[in-house]
């Protein structure tokens, strides 16, 4: 590189190592996690991820085996009731703010949403664990069970408050600002031009709003991957709600476990095992893959959104 | 005569600025009427008053009268009152996520205007016949319209509002986005759509050679005043105001 | 003539069409409220549960230690709180300078490779779940030091932060507008001059909005602790190389015990914790319209 000046030079030089790090973090990250994952994924391959066996032995480490298959599913399990909670709120939410909240008004709407997606998970957590989890179990999960127990998902009677669902409606409560700030913002980057357009064909707010959302079509997807993302990430509230303990549950009114809330509440005594350490390491790099994964698709699709209407 | 539009006194405030101040004027049925005058003297407020768009500007005050199609407009539904007015916007604006066939068929959808499939196909291809863009585009009416040219954009455009079947046609700038060639097209579609009748056009340039190429009638504003309005010869060869007269000349801008 | 078009509109706005209409817009109010009820909910449960404690415990319950499991007597979170205290100081001395001088190096030199990859980097970092950023202050700091420690804390807190605090000042400091750069380039200045004498200057909005974010995320982040500071429960501060406590771990510890009396200090902590961040986000929210977190 070449340099209109001494001081430049200088000055790049200076700055050059800051930049680094932040570098040198990320791929440490990678580095620390892909190193300690090693031994177990050398020992057990694939069934790590396909045995929802957890094993551990004080006996000797031959008897230890971990499979992250219920964590996994979970995850995806509690993510998923967030999403179909938090997607249609979002997008209604995002509606209202934009369309028919008075511009004064507005302002102090949106300030909302934003201090709802920075309140403290924990608060969130203990909200959820205390307030919202007996709502939940006498009023929704308990009367869901009793009438719809024919459908699988509601096959089974709570035994407490801390179950899948109460997660899941956590977690949704969690991404739904964060969501709604995208699909809002995406909604009000469509020109003008295209809102007169729909008005002008005779359409009624209801179809006028409709065709806007469908226009934003990728930007509300890349808000669900990314709020996907923020749900399996969670750890604090869900960890505080989902009552941790193993299994497959096909009904949501189970308790179960996610590879954040595995992480945080086995890391800690994990040292007293051989292979645990190692296999909690390979559950966040699975988790960090995967995020990231679904993290950069997101932020695909929403550039390639942006380049439509950025002529 | 009978008036497909008429404007009585009409004001039109937006965050304090007055942007049309006490117009008076009628727009006579199955004409062109040309709105002419510099940009930014209000011509495109006075096209969202006729359809109430302006309704999307919050912070418009409108005061007056105005009537449309039989229908003093600030006290109709201006749902309804839209069904039955089309526009075209000065950007060429087809929806980049539906194709060329759905952005035409839109309109007819959205309004039951249609029974079968079969109709509304005769519809979309009456309606980009007229628009003088069927044959560019029958192959492709699957496709998103991003792939068109900008002069192709607005004659889809066009067609969208014709497939409504509008009584009376608003166009904002039609040419304003457009190349040279594209801009004859379009006005060449105006006026032979006025030729069949039951349709009056209201349109609005900036341009006094459009204007005198297509209209039958001209008003001329300037900061949101109405300086002159008359048939379209009058007011070129003979006009009554001064003002009128130097815009036309290119002198004020 | 007024006959046919009537009878024309009443064709094209059909009843159905209407009544979709109306039910649309009570869907979406019925909707926006109960986006908006919980967090009512949750600020009038902290005011309510935590009220009752801190009137139960008074200024004390901001300075004393926190209570055996089966005592009658509340106790307080002093430690918690100064150890929330050292590592939002700590965490701000780390994370700072790194996000500022970041910020500068890919605005002043963004068609290099480091800036392109620092952006990218910091773009997906708010994405990656903060335990797993303790899992990695615990592997590098907590292993090697050999025990828990406010630095190690405070190490994760930054890490946590920088991509944060590092977006608004990079954004800020790109939305210069050009001729400003061009003015203090003609003045002669230097770049080191121009930047921190110049365009920090005029980018100060920004920067002091990457400030609180930081102190924010410092202050309410739980998960990078878990592995890193050893919640200490009722010592103060032994310095930075040894354990501390911070209150949202407090928080979640207290939470997750069958104690009474720890799920009491737990709600009051949690008023504290929310009070705490709404004076953040009120001075947040004057710097900047739109706050992302």
């Amino acid at each position: 590189m070449r340099f209109p000046s001494r001081e430049d030079r200088m000055f790049f030089y200076m700055l050059l190592p800051f930049a680094g790090v932040v570098f040198i973090v990320f791929v440490l990250l990678f580095e620390v996690l892909i190193q300690n994952s090693v031994p177990v994924l050398l020992r057990e391959g694939l069934k790590f991820l396909t045995s929802s066996a957890w094993r551990p032995s004080e006996v000797s480490p031959d008897q230890e085996f971990y499979g992250i298959l219920s964590p996994l599913v979970g995850t995806l399990y509690s993510s998923l009731i967030a999403l179909i909670l938090a997607l249609p709120t979002s997008i209604a939410l995002a509606i209202f703010i934009n369309d028919y909240t008075p511009p004064q008004l507005r302002d102090h709407v949106t300030g909302l949403v934003d201090l709802m997606a920075g309140l403290p998970t924990v608060l969130y957590g203990l909200w959820g664990a205390f307030v919202l989890a007996p709502i939940l179990k006498t009023y929704i999960m308990t009367p869901l069970s009793l009438y719809l127990g024919f459908v699988p998902v509601f096959g089974c009677r709570p035994i407490t408050g801390f179950t899948v669902f109460t997660a899941g409606t956590v977690l949704s409560v969690m991404i739904l600002p964060f969501m709604t700030s995208m699909i809002r913002e995406s909604l009000a980057s469509i020109p003008r031009t295209y809102r007169e357009a729909v008005y002008s064909l005779g359409a009624t707010r209801y179809e006028a709003s409709r065709m806007l959302v469908s226009m934003t079509k990728p930007a509300v997807m890349a808000a669900t991957l990314l709020g996907f993302g923020r749900a399996a990430g969670e750890t604090i509230a869900v960890s505080m709600t989902i009552g941790n303990s193993f299994g497959l549950p096909l009904c949501m009114f189970e308790p179960s476990y996610t590879i954040s809330s595995l992480i945080a509440n086995q890391f800690a005594n994990a040292g007293f095992y051989h292979y645990m350490t190692s296999a909690l390491y390979a559950a966040g790099l699975f988790l960090l893959a995967t995020g990231l994964l679904l993290n950069s698709a997101g932020v695909y699709m929403l550039v390639k959104w942006r380049r439509t209407y950025r002529r | 005569m009978s008036y497909a539009v008429e404007v009585e006194n009409l004001r039109v405030r937006i965050g304090g600025f007055e942007v049309l101040r006490d117009l008076t004027f009628k727009v006579p049925e199955n004409t062109i009427f040309t709105v002419m005058g510099p940009s930014g003297s209000g011509k495109s407020t006075l096209l969202r008053v006729i359809n109430r768009l302006i309704d999307l500007i919050p912070e418009a005050e409108v005061s007056g009268r105005v009537v449309v199609l039989g229908r003093d407009v600030f006290k109709a539904d201006p749902y309804r009152l839209r069904t039955r007015i089309g526009m075209v916007f000065q950007t060429p604006n087809p929806f980049p996520h539906l194709s060329i066939y759905e952005n035409v068929a839109l309109g007819p959808k959205l309004n039951g205007l249609v029974k079968s499939k079969k109709e509304l196909d005769n519809l979309v291809r009456w309606a980009l016949e007229k628009a003088m863009l069927w044959e560019e585009v029958k192959d492709k009416l699957d496709v998103p319209p991003l792939g068109l040219s900008g002069g192709q954009q607005q004659r889809l455009c066009i067609a969208r509002a014709l497939a409504m079947r509008p009584e009376l046609l608003l166009l904002d700038e039609p040419t304003a986005n457009v190349d040279p060639i594209n801009a004859r097209k379009i006005e060449d579609v105006l006026i032979s759509f006025r030729r069949e009748g039951g349709v009056t056009i209201m349109m609005v340039t900036h341009s006094p050679p459009q204007a005198s190429r297509v209209s039958d009638y001209i008003a001329f504003i300037y900061m949101g005043q109405l300086v002159e309005v008359g048939p379209a010869d009058q007011v070129f060869v003979n006009p009554r105001n001064k003002l009128t007269e130097r815009f036309l000349r290119g002198e004020v801008s | 003539m007024r006959d046919v078009s009537s009878r024309r509109e009443a064709e094209r706005l059909s009843l159905v069409r209407r009544i979709k209409d109306k039910l649309f817009l009570v869907i979406l109010v019925v909707l926006s409220m109960a986006a908006f009820l919980p967090l009512f909910h949750i600020v009038a449960s902290i005011l309510y549960y935590g009220g009752w404690t801190l009137l139960r415990g008074g200024l004390s319950f901001l300075v004393d230690t926190p209570p055996s499991p089966l005592s009658s007597n509340l106790g307080g979170i002093g430690p918690a709180l100064v150890g929330s205290a050292v590592l939002v100081f700590l965490t701000v001395i780390l994370g700072l300078p790194l996000s500022f001088m970041a910020a500068v190096f890919t605005v002043e030199y963004p068609n290099t490779l480091v800036a392109r990859v620092t952006k990218l980097v910091c773009r997906s970092f708010t994405e990656i779940p903060t335990v797993l950023i303790g899992v990695l202050s615990y592997t590098l700091v907590v292993i090697p030091m050999g025990r828990f420690s406010a630095l190690a804390g405070a190490v994760a807190l930054a890490i946590v932060m920088v991509p944060y605090s590092y977006t608004y000042m990079e954004e800020s400091l790109a939305s210069i507008p050009r001729t400003y750069r061009e003015a203090a380039y003609s003045l002669g200045l230097t770049r080191p001059r121009a930047v921190f004498s110049v365009f920090t200057r005029i980018a100060r909005r920004g920067i002091l909005t990457g400030v609180l974010i930081g102190l924010a995320k410092a202050a309410g982040e739980t998960a990078p602790l878990l592995f890193t500071i050893g919640g200490l429960r009722h010592a103060y501060f032994n310095g930075p190389d040894h354990p501390v406590g911070a209150i949202p771990l407090l928080i979640y510890e207290f939470a997750l015990t069958p104690y009474r009396v720890y799920r009491e200090v737990a709600w009051g902590a949690a008023l504290v914790l929310i009070a705490i961040y709404l004076v953040i986000f009120v001075v947040l929210r004057r710097t900047v319209r739109e706050v992302r977190m």
